[in-house]
């Protein structure tokens, strides 16, 4: 029976987890020690789905998905419950669980108020999280889209600093704009397919075949567009990361950062595109000339920034606008690294974001101005920051490079002058990486700084992680491997 | 002399407004036996008739039967707005028993005023005759005017009774006005003959006083309806008038009025429908833009709440304009949720308010995240589903209304909806900025539940989550209920 | 001969409504409304409906004005303090110069005409006014008549309440 409802408990298993957080409030301890045994146990068990390669479903799955779901939920409006899964799907989802690991550990501590909401609200975060990586009715996915917002706005909100308030609400509104309209096109072309079909549904997979009129279709793609540019996010859509980012508390930049700006990413792949294919092969200059200009514009910014938080953020901006290329290129080769490279993001910046938190709750700063010479004082944070700067920046043999270059090398047959125009900006990262190790790991001390180096829990978290930036650059091709036949079957559709 | 032959009579129709009418005289002989400190029994007395009269409601389920020779009819449309009302009386005398208390003004008058204005809504959801439906309206009207005012202590009471009377007279005149130019061009005030008469004789589609008749009518219930540009008595009445009162006002009496608001202008004017959509569809923008832009800027909550309300009578007028059977479905589902929602906000409001209406800002909400965490929880739930985010009754709402004015192809009207919505949700995420980000500089320790508000936030929050989880069934309802 | 009879009254009528509003002292006020129902009374003996003349001078020239008059009286309202010719005069005289003409141009442009029914002058001569009220009362607007009475019934309670001394 739960064997048929694997993918249900893995969508609320974290939600599970919430309310008992919430039922034993009364004690810290045991709020964290639940929390990290539900995020575990939701490792473990996205980690059970990488066995589980045939199709083993109760449910007639669409191609390529071998996990699917799919119950009768508002049939009034001819929605149903669906869940599927497929190598897409299932790398998101373990990059998920295993992103809210990191994000229950790095906060164990950091956190001193208000514990158990603080637990409660990350796992729920998880649960709207899958529910978008994994829901295949369309309904569903805007509902799991929307959900996600909230906790994200009260850990910005109550745990942030600076200007939380004001970063807290803009980014609910602003992703909560796009989304709207988003809602306003789901709507257009459920009642389009209706009206051809004689069958209101919401899924997907019914949806792909309607016949949209090419000018209708231009609308209601920019609307999806919109949406996912926003969450993305691509240039000039950006406005609200850095604020956010910025004022969350470290878990929340680490989720927001590896797993928020993936959901954009990864609608633009599951839906905006199959839907719309001729629209968005319409809109693809405009998508390249966003990803390549966001490339350059994060790095150049990123450059100039004093916070060590808004750098991480601003490269946030420009690596993701790789993400974006390869799906603009939209063959084989582009899109498999842009899923890559997602993954590697993920980690990644998830990484630097919790190093930078780890830096902060040692010294109380993120300027940079505050640090120099930290090599020398706690060898063991350096190793790993510079590891990570490393990664980010596309160092051969670390995780980002696999991605960025199967990017490139995909976008280049396809288009070469974005391609181009994107390796240019990939000297630009390595131009503030650089400057950032440099400052502060080996400049000159400006301040004398009491710091200790990695706790136990600390350099567990980090080493985890360097674990996977290593792993995924070194021997990507299983989890290419993976993504191949749903990309196949995805650039078919176009 | 002729001998008058009275026409069968058949109460079967009007039998909840039969019974719900005895209980309330029963109310107002009873209480003068009543001691002021036990007049909560009258509450529960009043709650029990109304549990009786939506028994007698949901009878007529399934089975139109019109009395009076025509003047009532009691179909599923009335049944399902019957209910909407019952739901709005009980909940609000719910929440009345802590504030009455508080406020010393425990009279108990209250109740019996609060049922007749539930019937004179009942009255406005069968109401088959322009006469039936206007002195339904009188009835709601009336007995409101004087719950607005029932706080004779407070200055912003009375401004709220008076400011609600005058301009509640002048939009009746309106009304009344219009009902008689389209009986002078028709020949009869029963919408069902003002119908046949437009069927037989479509040349009265020019004439002018039947359009002026239909215009003023419009005008009339949108006053009612507080549709921009005829909204600006509702916040200062909605502020003034005792908060379980403006609960009441904002959910039943609004619902009242676009119940009538459907039945007419569907019923007696279709070969108008171009006219009427088109107006509506222009109220419709104000009605959402100007209750929203202005909520932005409000401080005190009860206020704010009021623009809100309005906004959500032009989200409510963005199905009508569609005016597809998914448009009043979707009306039907919108004014339900919205009571359960909307009330449960403002039974969170009775219990922080203190006496003299104090700590109504925005303001006073912070901390309450920390001090209060279930309470502030639900009152998160209330804003979220009022803002349209799902998974709430508030977001299903929504989405059923957009659809209609989509599929009726008013594409633009949904963009300038879903726009809205996102301008709604600072204001009520401002609250919750408030209850969460806020540190606290009070205790809320005088919020005491009370049974009564007790059951009746458990009732708005399961209703508000279950409609918006597993809407299916209710959905259903609310489309075989759009039979006029 | 009826026109004019009719443009005279409605001239009377008009004038009065307006003294009404603009009258300083409340007496005046008063007085002129009075003057406006009886002209109105008048106009419904012209339309075949004495009963409704009647009734009009009897309730609303009669007991209602009698009732607002004692009460000028008794509260010794003084002639109105207000500063009056400000610009709401102006802009309200404005807004309802243009509904006039807006009202003017809207009726001009389609037909006018009612619907006849089945009442007429020798039907009101052959059946008598009261009869014919008493019977549409107790016939068609049976329900609306006994409706009326829960309105005054709250009307009351209402009343009560708001200007009762004490509870």
């Amino acid at each position: 029976m739960i064997s048929h409802h694997l993918l249900t408990l893995l969508v609320f298993l974290p939600s599970l987890g919430a309310l008992l957080i919430l039922a034993v409030r009364k004690s810290d301890a045991l709020a964290r020690l639940v929390a990290l045994g539900f995020a575990v146990a939701e490792l473990v068990l996205s980690g059970y789905f990488f066995t589980l390669d045939t199709v083993h479903t109760l449910y007639p799955a669409p191609a390529g998905f071998f996990q699917y779901e799919n119950v009768h939920w508002i049939d009034f409006f001819g929605i149903r419950y669906t869940l599927g899964m497929d190598g897409i799907s299932l790398l998101m989802v373990a990059l998920t669980a295993f992103i809210t690991v990191i994000g229950v550990g790095v906060s164990w501590q950091g956190i001193k108020e208000r514990v158990p909401l603080h637990f409660a609200l990350l796992l729920l975060m998880e649960s709207g999280i899958l529910g978008v990586f994994l829901a295949l009715d369309l309904f569903l996915f805007y509902l799991f889209w929307e959900v996600m917002l909230i906790p994200m706005f009260f850990l910005i909100g109550i745990w942030g600093h600076g200007r939380r308030i004001y970063s807290a609400v803009k980014f609910f509104l602003y992703t909560f704009l796009g989304s709207l309209l988003m809602l306003v096109a789901i709507i257009t072309i459920f009642l389009m397919h209706g009206a051809q079909s004689g069958t209101y549904s919401f899924a997907l997979v019914d949806l792909i075949g309607t016949k949209v009129p090419y000018d209708v279709g231009l609308w209601l793609f920019a609307a999806f567009l919109l949406a996912f540019a926003i969450k993305f996010p691509l240039f000039p859509l950006h406005t609200w990361l850095p604020d956010a980012h910025t004022d969350a508390p470290t878990a929340g930049s680490v989720i927001l950062a590896s797993l928020l700006l993936k959901t954009g990413a990864y609608g633009l792949v599951r839906f905006g595109y199959p839907l719309f294919p001729d629209a968005a092969r319409a809109f693809t200059p405009l998508i390249y000339a966003a990803a390549v200009f966001g490339i350059s514009y994060g790095a150049w910014i990123a450059f100039a920034q004093k916070d060590m938080k808004r750098l991480v953020a601003y490269s946030s901006v420009s690596h993701m606008g790789f993400v974006a290329l390869g799906i603009a290129a939209w063959s084989p080769i582009a899109l498999s690294g842009a899923i890559l490279q997602m993954v590697n993001h993920g980690v990644t910046t998830g990484a630097l974001f919790a190093l930078v938190g780890m830096l902060d709750e040692r010294t109380h700063s993120r300027e940079i101005d505050t640090y120099g010479g930290v090599w020398g004082k706690v060898p063991a944070l350096s190793f790993f920051f510079l590891l990570f700067c490393m990664a980010s920046a596309g160092l051969p043999g670390l995780n980002n490079f696999v991605g960025e270059f199967l990017v490139l090398i995909g976008t280049f047959k396809v288009a070469p002058l974005p391609a181009g125009f994107a390796f240019l900006g990939m000297v630009l990262t390595l131009v503030y990486t650089v400057r950032l190790v440099q400052e502060i790991l080996f400049g000159k001390e400006r301040k004398p700084l009491v710091m200790h180096d990695l706790s136990l829990r600390e350099g567990g978290i980090l080493a985890v992680l360097a674990v996977g930036a290593v792993y995924l650059g070194v021997s990507p091709s299983p989890l290419l491997e993976l993504v191949k036949g749903p990309v196949a079957l995805l650039v078919g559709v176009k | 002399m002729e001998t008058i032959a009275i026409p069968a009579i058949n109460l079967a129709p009007i039998m909840p407004e039969i019974i719900l009418s005895c209980i309330a005289m029963l109310l107002l002989l009873v209480n003068v036996f009543v001691p002021s400190e036990s007049k909560g029994y009258l509450g529960v007395l009043s709650l029990v008739g109304l549990v009786a009269t939506a028994a007698s409601v949901v009878s007529g389920w399934g089975q139109p039967v019109a009395a009076f020779g025509g003047a009532v009819q009691l179909d599923n449309f009335a049944v399902f707005f019957k209910l909407i009302f019952i739901c709005s009386a009980a909940l609000a005398i719910l929440i009345s028993d802590k504030y009455v208390v508080r406020e010393e003004i425990n009279h108990g008058e209250l109740y019996p005023l609060i049922l007749f204005a539930t019937v004179g809504m009942m009255l406005m959801a069968c109401g088959m005759d322009l006469m039936v439906i206007f002195l339904g309206l009188e009835v709601l009207s009336i007995s409101l005017y004087v719950l607005a005012g029932f706080n004779r202590g407070s200055l912003k009471s009375n401004e709220a009774g008076l400011k609600y009377f005058l301009l509640g007279a002048f939009s009746t005149g309106f009304l009344l006005y219009g009902m008689a130019l389209t009986y002078g061009a028709t020949g009869s005030t029963k919408i069902g003959n003002i119908a046949g008469f437009v069927a037989t004789n479509p040349q009265v589609a020019t004439n002018s006083l039947f359009v002026v008749g239909m215009l003023l009518i419009a005008v009339g219930f949108s006053f009612k309806t507080a549709a921009a540009p005829f909204h600006m008595w509702t916040p200062d009445v909605y502020e003034g008038a005792p908060t379980p009162i403006t609960a009441f006002m904002s959910a039943g009496p609004k619902a009242a009025a676009f119940a009538a608001f459907i039945r007419v202008m569907i019923v007696a004017f279709p070969t108008l429908k171009h006219d009427w959509t088109d107006l509506l569809w222009i109220l419709a923008v104000l009605t959402m833009t100007v209750g929203n832009i202005i909520a932005l800027s409000q401080d005190n909550i009860k206020r704010m709440l009021a623009y809100s309300s309005i906004a959500h009578a032009g989200y409510a007028l963005v199905g009508f304009t569609a005016c597809n059977p998914e448009g009043v479905a979707g009306i039907l589902f919108y004014m339900l949720s919205y009571t359960f929602m909307n009330i449960g906000a403002f039974a969170v409001i009775v219990l922080i308010g203190k006496k003299g209406e104090a700590n109504g800002n925005v303001q006073d909400f912070a901390g309450l995240g920390q001090k209060r965490p279930l309470l502030a929880a639900i009152l998160c739930v209330f804003l979220f589903s009022l803002a349209g985010i799902p998974p709430t009754a508030g977001f299903v709402g929504k989405f059923y209304l957009f659809s209609a004015a989509i599929k009726s192809g008013y594409i633009w009207l949904a963009i300038i909806g879903v726009l809205n919505s996102a301008a709604s949700v600072y204001y009520y995420l401002r609250v919750m900025v408030y209850m969460y980000f806020k540190p606290s500089e009070e205790d809320f320790d005088w919020v005491g539940m009370t049974p009564a508000i007790a059951v009746c936030l458990l009732l708005c929050v399961a209703t508000t989550l279950v409609l918006g989880v597993v809407p299916g069934t209710v959905l259903e309802l609310a489309q075989k209920a759009v039979q006029f | 001969m009826e026109s004019i009879f009719f443009l005279i009254v409605a001239a009377v009528a008009v004038l009065s409504s307006i003294l009404v509003v603009t009258c300083k002292n409340p007496i005046n006020s008063a007085l002129s409304l009075v003057m406006t129902f009886f002209c109105l009374a008048t106009l419904y003996v012209t339309l075949d409906a004495p009963f409704m003349a009647v009734t009009q001078v009897m309730v609303y020239a009669g007991a209602i004005m009698v009732l607002i008059v004692f009460v000028i009286m008794l509260l010794n309202i003084r002639v109105e303090a207000v500063k009056r010719g400000s610009h709401a005069v102006f802009a309200g005289g404005a807004i309802g110069l243009f509904l006039l003409f807006q009202t003017v141009w809207f009726l001009g442009r389609g037909t006018l005409s009612g619907a006849t029914g089945t009442m007429d002058r020798a039907q009101v001569v052959k059946v008598g006014h009261i009869e014919l009220i008493g019977k549409a009362l107790f016939t068609d607007f049976l329900l609306p008549f006994e409706i009326t009475s829960i309105l005054l019934l709250a009307a009351i309670v209402g009343a009560v309440i708001l200007a009762k001394r004490k509870i």
